[in-house]
């Protein structure tokens, strides 16, 4: 459970035990009400469940899911024609298969069956799903949403049709649905601190960032997305058999708002904040219920049928935090958070070249043809020709400067190189394998980072989560990630900044940390957008050095975009140069410095008149 | 011949009216990059203003429902949007579904939350000749008012200085506002108009049911949505599109579809338009979009 590095013990455990502790006592605090008022509280607890599971992807993605309550849906329907006796479903459900007709499961295996089934369903629905894009994702889960009623509602032989299923056990206790509330807050926090969990985060913080050190957003979505449903099913399946009744509407839009509304309120990146949220709004909610209806009500869930008061309140709440309280009661902080306990992480003795032998040693195989071609490389947007036939060759341990003026056509085809732009005609090779249109992901597992000119930091992310997510962005695992990380970090002097968050950085260290951050994936080839842009001359000079040591402890290639030549020319012995999408001169900086198209073009007379005064 | 001729007037009809409503998503997202979950409210809230002027002389209830419209997307942007304006997407869509919720429950809390019925003119439940097909009235309303919504929007925006500005805002809201353009005045003018799309769509909504209900919005600014999602986001001219595929492809289920298999429309109509996304997450008429700060 504790991420040796990513965070101290005593943070981890408190971030653990204190939302156990909050389940626990509300759990307490129901038991020794009325029956009607147990009953409720029971019901909450079921909710938390489907809060935790709408955290799981939500909280870590950030894209927002309208469909996970479909799910829930899913795993009520399973658990409640499962549990059912036979008499009840020949005539409730008259053309269900017979085997689940008679079956009367006990309400465990019930439930588990529910959750494997809503975890098969959101694989299925997620691998279309999570293709589209960020902004298309709410759409299609909402869509989903919207499908998944209209088929329980009208699949009547089935599922009873619009009007329900009734006289289903109410076998859910207090104390069961504490525990599983237990256990779906374990599973919640696992994933957060998982390698899988912070690839999904670092996505979340910046997309294009995240493809750079070679996470593949669609997986780790879907991943995040089958957990989600899984918890939404086992929610709807506990709920269920707390009611005892069951309609399409349960789980609609209604119960799509509250839940949101709660994981809203309470801060959705946060495990603590999906507990707190859910209980702070179920409280206000049954307390608005109660001056609305003068009486107790059941079924927080059910509000979609008695909308009015409440649901009023609830949309206040949800526009009242977003208005003024973006990150929610928690801000998004676990409980070992909240109260910094941080303590500076232990430099640990770095082993040797770690990224290096992990480079050399996944790539060994095809070494010996080792370089980074660009052959004929042509693009144009929209009629506009950036780079026009151009070649461009970088060998292992090799440090090339690409010099040019603004539009030259330089970073778009750092972009080429890397993946995140496919030319028009041309082809990439990465030791002489044709890679031309590879995903940025992929490149990135055969030995190629990048940085960006615009930094593009895991702003909610910590120095060293975010140098660690590189690492385990190839696939490394969270404890090696750390290590890796670790070392990095010491090399380029930011260890004393690494439980600090990434976004908080001054320009120098965040230069720093993006080149940190695609090291620790491991490259061979290290392509530079601009890295000293922004620094001092004291900077840059260090910038050089620690660049130069790179070189040599990491065994990677440099590719150097950079407008202050005092740094290409301190680093490069080799320079080439692109004006208008064309090469004009390649050559060492001696060479490139007295070409006359150079002086004219790019350096400028006074350059030329400086160097050579 | 006929009926197929029947048919493709009833599904563009439909289409129309889709269209109409993904123009009024996309005119505020253009302008503000917000998915608004609130625009189905937009739908209904004029709706029940219509309900509301039942004995007065239609044409008035039509104007006022539409003023209805406006004063309602005006009155959410600036008490609601504006607010979050510079907040991230996702934020800005909870933001809108927190307007939806309490628009819905303020309605069921003042009216009721079961559906009412609404008389229709008469002359709207009528058919006219054209040629050999009997042509619903309604239809041709739909049809007439999407052309004229289609022009006149056109002219707004390629022939008037706020039309630049909007479609400056569009392509650069930062640049644009650096440039002069004043980003209040547009993003209300584009609330103003997208409510009122919002309210004539609404007022036609009601002309096919002959009921208002709290959640009647819900599956129009779906439909929108995904409209929207197909056309390509922030293409008015993709809406427009991703409204009559939509359109067509729900009308002919309806007409073609096996008897078992017509309750369960919407989910097909819905499933299907995912299928478009993964093979171009884009959108039809969209260009790729995310990296262009790279």
């Amino acid at each position: 459970m504790t991420g040796r590095g990513l965070r101290s013990p005593a943070s981890a455990a408190t971030s653990l035990i204190v939302p156990l502790v909050l389940v626990a006592l509300t759990a307490a605090i129901g038991a020794s009400g009325t029956p009607a008022f147990e009953g409720t509280v029971t019901l909450i607890l079921c909710n938390l469940i489907v809060v935790l599971g709408l955290q799981v992807f939500i909280g870590n993605s950030g894209v927002y899911s309208f469909g996970q309550l479909g799910f829930a849906a899913c795993g009520a329907y399973v658990a409640a024609l499962l549990t059912l006796p036979a008499a009840f479903t020949a005539l409730q459900t008259p053309e269900l298969p017979k085997l689940i007709a008679d079956a009367q499961l006990s309400p465990l295996a019930a439930t588990l069956i529910a959750a494997l089934a809503c975890g098969l369903l959101a694989g299925a629905v997620g691998w279309p799903l999570m293709r589209t894009s960020t902004l298309a994702i709410p759409i299609s889960t909402f869509a989903f949403l919207i499908v998944a009623y209209n088929v329980l509602a009208n699949w009547d032989a089935v599922t009873g049709g619009s009007s329900g299923l009734v006289s289903i056990p109410t076998t859910t206790s207090i104390e069961s649905a504490g525990l599983w509330a237990g256990a779906a807050i374990v599973v919640a926090l696992s994933f957060k601190w998982s390698a899988g969990g912070y690839r999904l985060q670092a996505s979340r913080e910046d997309e294009v960032a995240a493809r750079s050190i070679g996470i593949g957003l669609m997986r780790e979505r879907l991943i995040a997305f089958t957990i989600s449903g899984m918890l939404c099913g086992i929610g709807g399946a506990l709920a269920v058999h707390e009611s005892g009744v069951l309609s399409p509407t349960t789980f609609y839009f209604a119960a799509s708002v509250t839940t949101i509304t709660m994981l809203v309120v309470g801060g959705s990146r946060s495990v603590l904040g999906a507990v707190i949220g859910t209980l702070a709004v179920a409280t206000v909610n049954e307390l608005l219920r109660n001056f609305e209806e003068g009486a107790s009500a059941f079924g927080l869930i059910s509000i979609g049928e008695t909308p009015g008061l409440a649901a009023i309140g609830l949309g206040l709440i949800l526009l009242v935090t977003m208005v003024a309280l973006p990150g929610g009661l928690t801000r998004g902080r676990e409980a070992g958070e909240i109260e910094p306990i941080r303590r500076r992480l232990r430099s640990r003795a770095p082993s040797p070249t770690v990224a290096a032998t992990d480079g050399a040693g996944r790539h060994s195989a095809r070494g010996s043809a080792g370089s980074l071609r660009a052959e004929g490389v042509s693009l144009a947007f929209s009629g506009l020709q950036v780079l026009r036939g151009v070649e461009l060759a970088l060998a292992p341990g090799e440090a090339l400067g690409l010099i040019g003026p603004n539009g030259a056509g330089k970073t778009t085809l750092v972009n080429v190189l890397s993946g995140f732009q496919k030319p028009d005609s041309g082809s990439v090779f990465l030791d002489g394998l044709d890679v031309t249109g590879l995903s940025p992901p992929r490149l990135v597992r055969a030995g190629l980072g990048r940085t960006f000119q615009a930094g593009l930091p895991f702003a909610g992310l910590t120095v060293m989560e975010s140098v660690a997510v590189g690492a385990m962005g190839v696939g490394v695992g969270r404890r090696r990630g750390v290590e890796i990380a670790a070392d990095v970090l010491e090399r380029l002097g930011l260890s004393e900044q690494a439980q600090s968050p990434a976004g908080l950085q001054p320009p120098g260290s965040q230069r720093l940390l993006g080149i940190a951050r695609a090291l620790a994936t491991g490259p061979r080839y290290l392509l530079l957008d601009e890295p000293a842009a922004g620094l001092d001359d004291e900077e840059s000079r260090e910038l050089v050095a620690i660049l130069r040591e790179a070189i040599e402890d990491f065994g990677c290639a440099i590719l150097l975009i950079e407008h202050d030549m005092n740094v290409v020319m301190d680093l490069c012995a080799k320079v080439q140069v692109l004006d208008d999408g064309k090469t004009v001169v390649v050559g060492t900086p001696e060479e490139v410095q007295a070409h006359p198209a150079v002086v004219e073009a790019y350096l400028g007379t006074s350059y030329a008149a400086g160097a050579h005064a | 011949m006929t009926d197929l001729a029947q048919s493709l007037i009833d599904a563009l009809a439909l289409g129309g009216l889709y269209a109409l409503i993904a123009i009024g998503i996309t005119l505020t997202y253009t302008v503000m990059g917000m998915m608004n979950f609130a625009q189905g409210e937009f739908i209904m809230v004029p709706a029940y203003a219509l309900f509301a002027l039942a004995g007065v002389p239609f044409a008035v209830a039509v104007g006022g429902a539409i003023a209805a419209g406006i004063a309602i997307a005006v009155l959410a942007e600036r008490v609601a949007f504006r607010p979050v304006r510079n907040a991230d997407l996702a934020a800005q869509l909870v933001t809108s579904l927190a307007v939806a919720t309490i628009l819905q429950n303020v309605v069921s809390a003042t009216v009721d939350d079961r559906a009412q019925s609404v008389a229709t003119p008469a002359l709207l439940s009528e058919s006219s000749q054209v040629g050999a097909l009997s042509v619903p009235n309604l239809e041709i309303l739909t049809l007439a008012l999407t052309a004229i919504v289609l022009g006149g929007l056109g002219w707004m925006l390629y022939r008037t200085r706020t039309g630049l500005e909007m479609r400056a805002a569009a392509e650069n809201f930062e640049m644009a506002r650096l440039l002069g353009v004043r980003a209040n005045r547009v993003i209300t003018i584009a609330f103003a108009i997208s409510g009122a799309l919002a309210a004539i769509a609404g007022v036609l909504i009601v002309m096919q049911t002959g009921q208002v209900s709290p959640t009647m919005g819900l599956t129009p600014v779906l439909v929108g949505f995904i409209a929207v999602v197909i056309g390509g986001f922030g293409r008015i001219f993709g809406a427009v599109i991703g409204g009559l595929v939509l359109g067509v492809l729900s009308s002919l289920l309806g007409t073609y579809l096996p008897d078992g298999l017509v309750p369960f429309r919407d989910a097909i109509v819905f499933s299907l338009p995912v299928a478009i996304l993964i093979v171009r997450p884009q959108g039809l008429l969209g260009a790729a979009t995310g990296e262009a700060r790279i």
